[in-house]
């Protein structure tokens, strides 16, 4: 090896440790004290809490300022509902309370304590594969023919080879086509439908306008509905309604609970739920066919 | 050719540290914190239903360091904290934590065995991010997102998404309700009987 090659050979050791160290500066600057080892920490704490205590003062007396930053507070704008119906929603609030504690809850503990999990979690199964069609006209209406597709291989899938559709093999790793959680509603929201303002309607609970057109649109694609005689759809309902309440005892209560208005709590996380899946739509729509549109041009363009 | 291979290797060098220091940071902060709780939660010790205090005492000390409450009570105001007194904003912080701590113990000492999955990290600026996970049981998956904010030197959680909604703002949406016909004093008093009567 000539000087030359050793002299560049040193600079670039020398530019390499030199931005290494850096790195590792800006790196230590930036990572939290939690990042550290735990026994360093215990040391800390003590200093740490004082300069924590130090610290709440200050922010105490400090304003809340709206700021454009918080890009939660512009969410939090958008999930709200209005509520010129409170006093009949109210009582609606109180009727299905009743409903789920009296009737529900009994009938959902009965049924958890004679049929094991797996047994309950297969008839779920069962009962979202029929209602595949829903799912799948949501997605067409979306234009999210992707979903579409999935929702169709996975109503073969799981039918056949789950022994009509209470295994769901087709969310599984290999072949990992997942449930489109969609719906009419959404399907609305998409188009930029509002709510319009908040319903609790008697057992069917927390809606809206345009959410109670996903009740009825959800009827006519529900094969259940067209049983005969009359009353048959209505029983599997109550049995599909017992049984998926038996796989979630206990978050009702929860965040019932936890509430200091329960009203105005579940009216709230409804709000928010629905406007956060309808978000979701969106971005899947934009990132599908926004990627889609750029391939397409960059096709042309060669 | 050697010329060659020390550029590549100072190259790599430099990616071996830049990765994982700089951006975990908000995903190690929670991930660590969740595992501190795991910990106390399996503790085969602290199984006995005796040991529930023990087990509170611990878990208090993790959510103490893993939360930033004054932030969280701030945002859970929103502009109602303005109308309080310096005062009145450090009862509420106290009482709103213990509320909290009251609603969700019972819940987190439930756990039997979930697997949690770390999904994402998502920097929203230098001092907002969120880390995404996902708690698995045997019947469902339930997302939670924890949402961070850099202050004081570290990164601390000021608001918990469960299945898409945030605890913060539903809780704003109920204290508005209240305080858009009440003074931030009879919020006060809600709450302590609140505490008192759990």
């Amino acid at each position: 090896m000539n000087i030359s090659g050793r002299l560049s050979l040193a600079k670039y050791l020398a530019v390499a440790v030199m931005m290494t160290i850096f790195f590792v500066a800006v790196g230590v600057h930036a990572s939290p004290p939690a990042a550290e080892s735990s026994e360093l920490k215990i040391v800390l704490v003590s200093s740490e809490a004082a300069k924590a205590d130090a610290g709440k003062k200050s922010v105490l007396d400090e304003d809340y300022v709206e700021d454009d930053e918080y890009y939660d507070d512009e969410a939090a704008q958008k999930a709200k509902i209005a509520d010129p119906i409170e006093p009949f929603n109210r009582v609606m609030y109180h009727f299905n309370d009743k409903l789920y504690f009296w009737v529900l809850k009994p009938a959902a503990q009965g049924y958890k304590f004679v049929v094991p999990e797996v047994g309950r979690v297969s008839v779920r199964n069962f009962f979202s594969n029929l209602r595949t069609p829903t799912r799948f006209v949501s997605c067409l209406l979306q234009a999210d023919f992707n979903g579409a597709a999935t929702e169709a291989g996975r109503f073969a899938i799981n039918t056949i080879w789950g022994i009509g559709g209470l295994l769901d093999p087709s969310s599984g790793q290999e072949l990992n086509l997942k449930k489109q959680d969609t719906d009419l509603g959404q399907t609305l929201g998409f188009y930029g439908v509002g709510h319009g303002f908040y319903i609790v309607w008697p057992i069917f609970g927390p809606s809206s306008p345009r959410d109670s057109a996903d009740i009825v649109g959800d009827y006519f694609l529900y094969p259940v509905s067209y049983l005969d005689p009359f009353y048959v759809p209505w029983c599997v309902r109550a049995y599909e309604e017992v049984n998926s309440t038996s796989l979630r005892i206990g978050d009702y209560e929860s965040l019932k609970d936890a509430a200091i208005d329960p009203y105005i709590a579940i009216r709230d996380a409804y709000a928010q739920y629905r406007a956060n899946k309808v978000k979701q739509r969106k971005m899947k729509f934009e990132s599908f066919w926004g990627g889609q549109t750029k391939k397409e041009n960059v096709e042309k363009q060669d | 050719m050697q010329k060659k291979w020390t550029g590549f290797f100072s190259v790599l060098m430099l990616f071996v540290f830049i990765v994982p220091v700089y951006a975990a940071a908000p995903l190690a902060v929670v991930e660590t914190n969740v595992n501190k709780v795991l910990d106390v939660l399996r503790d085969p010790k602290l199984k006995a239903p005796a040991a529930k205090d023990a087990k509170t005492q611990r878990l208090r000390v993790i959510y103490k360091g893993m939360f930033n409450e004054v932030e969280f009570s701030r945002r859970t105001l929103g502009r109602n904290w303005n109308q309080f007194t310096p005062a009145q904003r450090a009862e509420f912080i106290e009482l709103f934590e213990q509320v909290l701590e009251k609603a969700y113990l019972d819940k987190i000492l439930s756990y039997t065995n979930e697997k949690i999955e770390y999904t994402r990290e998502i920097l929203h600026s230098d001092k907002q991010a969120e880390v995404q996970t996902k708690v698995v049981t045997s019947s469902q998956e339930i997302p939670i997102f924890y949402r961070l904010i850099f202050a004081d030197g570290s990164w601390r959680v000021y608001d918990v998404v469960v299945e898409n909604v945030s605890l913060v703002q539903n809780y704003r949406t109920q204290f508005n309700d209240i305080l858009a016909k009440n003074n931030p004093e009879h919020l006060l008093q809600i709450l302590r009987k609140r505490v008192k009567e759990q």
